[in-house]
Parts: C-alpha cells; structure tokens; sequence
C-alpha cells in the first residue's frame, strides 16, 4: 500500500537509499570532472536531490541536499578532497546550491506528500461507494451487521470487528463478529462507536486491533462506515414496518369482506327457519301434515347449512393464522373416501359417483379428519355444480415414486379460463351467488389442507366436463413407511 | 313400570339445556342438569344417574377432569358432548373413560341411539354377556370363535378374530385406536394405527357386502372404529 511508505520504520531505508544516489552521481561526475566547471555539477547535483525528495519525501530530499552538498565541496571545488573554499565564487555557488536544493526537496516532497493523501482520500471514497452499493442491497439486519463487520475488518486490518444490535423487541443485543472463527475477544475491545440515527440508538461498532492505533485517516473511516450501517439499519427496519403495515391493511380488508359476505350467508339460512318456525307457531293456521313436514325439513337443511358455514369459517381462519397442523398418521386413502360418500349418500341421489381408489394404494400419511374434509368439499362442488343424472368420478393413482395423485372429476359446464386460476380463491365465486348456495370457501379450505400436507391442487377444464386434482406426497420425514404385518390366514 | 331412568346433563349453555330437559322429559326420563363441573359431580354423588351427558368445555374444571373424577367411583356410561373441531379432546375423554361421543350440533335421533347402546353396556356389564352376536347377515358367536356370513362361515385368521371380537362385543360403541390396539395387539403396538387400519380393510373384505361403503365395520375419523348392529 502507498500510505505505508508515509510510515517512521522505513525512513532510515529512504535516507540510506537517497544517500545512494548521490554516491552514485558523484561517482559519474568525478569520471567527467575535467570536463564539468562547478556551476554544471552543482546543476546536475539537482538530479538526486529532487529525485529523492519525489520518491521518499521531503526528509530524504534534505538528506540528499546535505549529502550532494558535502560532495559537491568534497570532490568538485578546490582545492579538491578538502571541504576548504578558497574562492568566494565558490562559496556563494555551495551557499545557493545548498538553499535552492533544500528548497526543491521541499517542494517536490509536498506534492508528493498532498498526492499520496489524494490517494489515500480516493482509496476511502472507493471503500465507502463499495460499501454503500452493497448495503443497498440488503434488507436484514443480520446482513448488513454481517457486511459491516466483514468490511471494515479488511480495510483497518482489524485484529476482530463485532457489530451489536439493540432493539427493542430482542432484550440481549445481537452481535455479528468477523473473522467468524473469532470467539469473543477477552481484551476490551480497543475502539467502540455507537450506531446512532437521529431517532435511535441501534447499537455499537468494537474494533480489536492490537499492533498499532488507528490513524486519523482510519478513524475517520470507521466513523463514516458506522453511520452508514445506522442508516441503512434504519432503512431496513423502516421498510419492515411498511410491510407489517401493509399486511395488516390486507387483512383488514380481507376481514371485512369476510364480514359482509358472512353476514350475508348467515342472514338468508336464518330468514328461512325464522320464517318456517313462526309459521309453525302460529295459532291461526291450521298447517296440514305435509305443509308442516316441509317447513320442518327446510329448518333441518338450514340448519345443517349455517353448521357447515360455521365450520368452513372456522376451518378457513384456522389457515390463515397457519394454525392447521396436520395430525397425521399413516392411512388407507380408500378408508377416507368412504366417510364423505356415507355422509354425501342423501345429497348425492340424483348424481352417479364411482370411485376407483384402489385400496392396494401405498399408505398415506395425512391426517384423515382433514382429508375427510377435502373429499367431502370437492365432491360436494361436483354436486352443485353438475347436472342431475351425471356422473362424478373419483379416482386416485400412485405417480412416480413418492406422490399420490387424486381426482376428482364431474360432467359440469367448463369454467371459463379467466376463472381457473382464482376458483382457490376465498370467496371466489365462478357462478352468481343465486344460482348456487355455498360460501365460497370450500375450495379455499381444500387448497389450505393440501398445502399443509405438502400437496399441490389444481383445476381444469377436460373434455367432458371439469376436473379437481390433488397430490399428496406419500413420504413422511422422520417415519419410514410401516412394515404391514402379514395377512396370513389361520 | 319400574322408576324413571335419571339423566344427568352437564352443559354450560342454557339453550342446550332446556332444550335436552324438554325433549328427555318427553321421553320419559328424569333429567338432572349442572352448568358446572363441581356441580355435575355433586349431583352425580347425590343422585346416581344411569347415563351422564357431558360437555366438554365447562367453565369451571374441564370436562375431561369431570370425566376422570367421575371414574374413580362410578362407572356410569359417559356421553361426551364436543365441538367439531376438538378431535384430540375427544380422544382423550374416550381414554379417559368416556363411553361415546357426539359432535355439536347433533340431531335427536343420534343422541337418543346413543343413550340406548350405553344404556345396553350398562345393563350387560351386571349380568352374564350375551355370547352370539348379530348384525344383519353376519352372527358372531365369541364363545365358538365362529364367524357366518348369511349362515355361511368366515375364515378369519386369530387377530383378525380378536379384533372383531372386541368391537361386537361393544357393538354401537365407539373404540378409539389406542383402546383397540392395546386390547387386540398388547401394549407395544399400541401406537401403530396401520396395523389397525390393515386388519380393519381385510375384515371388511371379508364380512361386509361392499367394502368401499361398510355397514357393520364403520370408520369415525380421527377417533377410531365402531360396530354397528342395526344400521
């Protein structure tokens, strides 16, 4: 580096060197003497002086200047080999060359001393542009603490650098250290600079270097590197807020179309049994048996619907707070068919379904309430939305080694492209809410519970109808698949 | 007729009060009610019902201690109310002594049936159990080891035997997995449902008519199996 040649060690070298030059001119001069008269010599004499000074500074310009000096008087005034002066012309000549000389070293040792700063100040302004265009990549305190600490360890040579972090939420501060392999220091660290922003006091720089000081030229790099990281610490967590912020505003307004539209669905279900129940308490009509066995089964169907609504509801702000931990277990996926048709058998009179779930299938590892759910979710969908006398096909088959891939299929009216992307959506409706009841859920929930299995679920428009397909993945980390016990017979 | 069976319901919610005091009243029996779990014990202490009905969460103690302490002296059937989304806690209450449980909201009719299977339990458990069991086409005789199938018999290999032994002979109940497994299995296999689960689909293979859509050998998600006998 050009700033250590500045340093006190290696001044006696550069004396010892300019002295050098100076033997080596005298020695090409004394070959010429004949032929030189004394104002030339005390001219070329200027050669090693300013050339020291150019290289190692002003001191060993002196230096030269003293030494040409003694040479020039020693080797090249009469009488020769004396340091005596006869001639006052001489005299005057050795008095100016020693000032004109001392004067040059002067000179061209300042400019050389003012370049090498510039230098040095350049070198400074490319470290911190270096600094500041990678600290504007990042985002995370750790990161920039991480970077900080790194950088500044090279540029001051740093025995270690630790960058610690305070703030509010964390109570013992988070430290970074560079060099990694450094454990904490047991010295004191040797400079501390706190990370200050005009709000806040984001923690402190430490510095270990044991051989030498910082210079004024380091400690202003420290300084100004420990501002930059406080500031781009400030940014970071500026911008962390503005996303929390943002994401609270997303599920306000999430909330509130919950609300309508869930104030909406529980309303109509009731306006129905309120109307049923009053009818039938009325003591002014006499209701004959069938008109009362009809508003009764309109009360159950209410009922029944608000409960899965609830349910729904519950199950879907269950995924959203990520609370949905699967309890699995391994399974037969035939096994879990069998509950939603059960249940779906009264609904699902007037369709077809045929399911080709082979129950020679790989166990799965689900939870069986939740996939339960799924089935009972997308084949209800194929109800709603498929024509009476159809037929709704639900089928599973084992693809590659690990995944299980399930479908289910109905005969229903396509669903138009600009809809197949955000049917998981919640309250995403394809068809007018009047056309079909529902809330818009079920599907949300499907995608929530696969999901959390691992698995992926899509839609898609097919020939002859729509299909629903999932996949689980068949493996299950930490639990190898079980060793089925023999079915021998006794 | 002999006295009145007497109730007990121990429910927090007033509305499922009333309503479960009309509709067991209409039916003849003499209902108890505590919207507290001490106090569902006190009056299960002073007055020793037939069948107990249970809500899981109470505002006092929970209803699964209430179970427990129940326990240690009496072993009346326990009927557990639970909200749909409670899985574990229903396992734990069947574990914990529990005979079945019903998920809110519930219809009359399930709940009725569920009275009268442990109403059954009960009264078994003081006289000599009934050995031949049947159950649509299928007869169980549990002191033959025979199994017939529209009078023909079924080969069923011994573990096999065992675990449909169990579940008939607490037909209408729901077992949980750990019951069944530490019954038929023993206590090391106890938590590996895939046998059960296995076993369960050779059985059906062999005893119901379609196995995809059982009839007898019924799946309750999430909790364990039962043995229906009238379906």
């Amino acid at each position: 580096m050009r700033a250590a040649w500045l340093t006190s060690p290696q001044r006696p070298v550069r004396w010892l060197l300019s002295l050098g030059i100076c033997a080596a001119m005298t020695a090409a001069l004394a070959l010429l003497r004949q032929q030189l008269n004394a104002p030339t010599v005390a001219v070329l004499y200027f050669l090693p002086v300013a050339l020291s000074a150019a290289l190692w500074g002003l001191s060993a310009g002196v230096v030269a200047s003293a030494a040409a000096f003694l040479a020039f008087n020693f080797f090249f005034i009469t009488p020769y080999y004396s340091l005596l002066v006869h001639q006052l012309q001489d005299l005057l000549t050795l008095i100016v060359f020693l000032g004109v000389a001392i004067f040059v070293s002067q000179i061209v040792g300042r400019a050389r001393a003012s370049q090498a700063a510039a230098e040095a100040r350049e070198q400074e302004a490319v470290q911190l542009y270096e600094l500041s265009t990678a600290l504007a990549r990042l985002r995370q305190r750790e990161a920039i603490a991480a970077l900080v600490a790194a950088r500044l360890q090279t540029v001051l040579g740093a025995d270690a650098v630790e960058v610690g972090l305070r703030s509010e939420t964390d109570n013992p501060e988070q430290t970074v250290r560079r060099p990694d392999e450094a454990s904490a220091p047991v010295t004191p660290p040797h400079w501390v600079v706190p990370l200050l922003t005009a709000r806040n006091d984001l923690g402190e720089v430490r510095v270990w270097r044991l051989r030498q000081p910082l210079e004024a030229g380091e400690q202003r790099l420290l300084y100004t590197f420990t501002s930059q990281a406080a500031l781009a610490l400030e940014h970071a967590s500026l911008e962390q807020a503005e996303v929390r912020s943002k994401v609270l505003e997303e599920s306000d307004r999430l909330k509130t179309a919950l609300l309508s539209s869930v104030s909406h669905e529980l309303r109509t279900p009731l306006a129905s049994i309120q109307a049923a129940v009053s009818s039938l308490r009325t003591g002014t009509v006499d209701w004959a048996a069938s008109a009362r066995a009809e508003l009764l089964a309109m009360v159950e169907e209410e009922v029944v619907h608000l409960n899965r609504l609830v349910g729904n509801l519950l199950d879907m702000s269950r995924i959203e707070a990520g609370a949905l931990r699967p309890q699995r277990q391994w399974n037969i996926l035939a096994d879990i068919v069998q509950g939603p048709l059960t249940r779906l058998r009264r609904a699902a009179e007037n369709h077809h379904i045929v399911v080709a779930v082979p129950d020679d299938l790989p166990l799965v590892p689900v939870d069986h309430v939740l996939l339960d759910q799924v089935f009972t979710n997308l084949i209800s969908n194929s109800l709603k939305y498929a024509p009476a006398g159809s037929t709704i096909r639900v089928s599973a088959e084992q693809t590659g080694d690990q995944t299980l891939r399930v479908q289910v299929r109905n005969q229903g009216p396509p669903v138009p492209l600009e809809h197949l992307g955000h049917i998981f959506d919640k309250f995403y409706r394809v068809w007018a809410a009047d056309r079909v009841t529902g809330t818009g859920l079920g599907l949300s929930i499907c995608k929530g519970i696969v999901e959390a299995h691992g698995g992926r679920i899509w839609a898609e428009n097919q020939p002859d109808g729509f299909a629903l397909t999932f996949t689980l993945p068949l493996a299950w980390e930490g639990h190898p698949p079980p060793q089925l016990p023999p079915e021998a017979e006794a | 007729m002999s006295a009145p069976l007497h109730i007990l319901v121990i429910d927090d919610e007033p509305q499922i009060l009333r309503a479960l005091r009309t509709i067991l009243g209409e039916k003849k029996f003499r209902v108890s009610t505590a919207s507290r779990g001490e106090e569902g014990l006190a009056l299960a202490a002073a007055q020793p019902p037939d069948v107990v009905i249970l809500d899981l969460g109470l505002p006092d103690i929970s209803g699964l201690e209430v179970c427990a302490r129940l326990r240690e002296w009496s072993q009346v059937p326990i009927l557990v109310l639970s909200a749909r989304e409670n899985e574990t806690d229903k396992v734990a209450a069947l574990d914990r002594g529990a005979d079945d449980y019903l998920t809110k909201p519930f219809g009359i009719e399930e709940l009725l049936a569920r009275i009268r299977v442990a109403l059954r339990h009960s009264a078994q458990s003081q006289s000599p159990k009934s050995t031949l069991i049947t159950a649509g086409p299928l007869q169980i005789d549990l002191a033959a080891h025979t199994v017939r199938r529209g009078g023909a018999e079924v080969r069923l290999t011994a573990t096999e035997f065992r675990l449909l032994a169990y579940l008939a002979a607490n037909a209408g109940r729901v077992l949980t997995h750990q019951s069944i497994l530490s019954h038929v299995w023993g206590a090391p296999q106890a938590d590996q449902v895939e046998y059960l689960r296995v076993y369960m689909r050779q059985l059906r293979k062999k005893l119901e008519e379609d196995p995809g859509q059982p009839n007898y050998l019924l799946t309750e998600p999430g909790v364990g199996y039962r043995f229906m006998t009238d379906s």
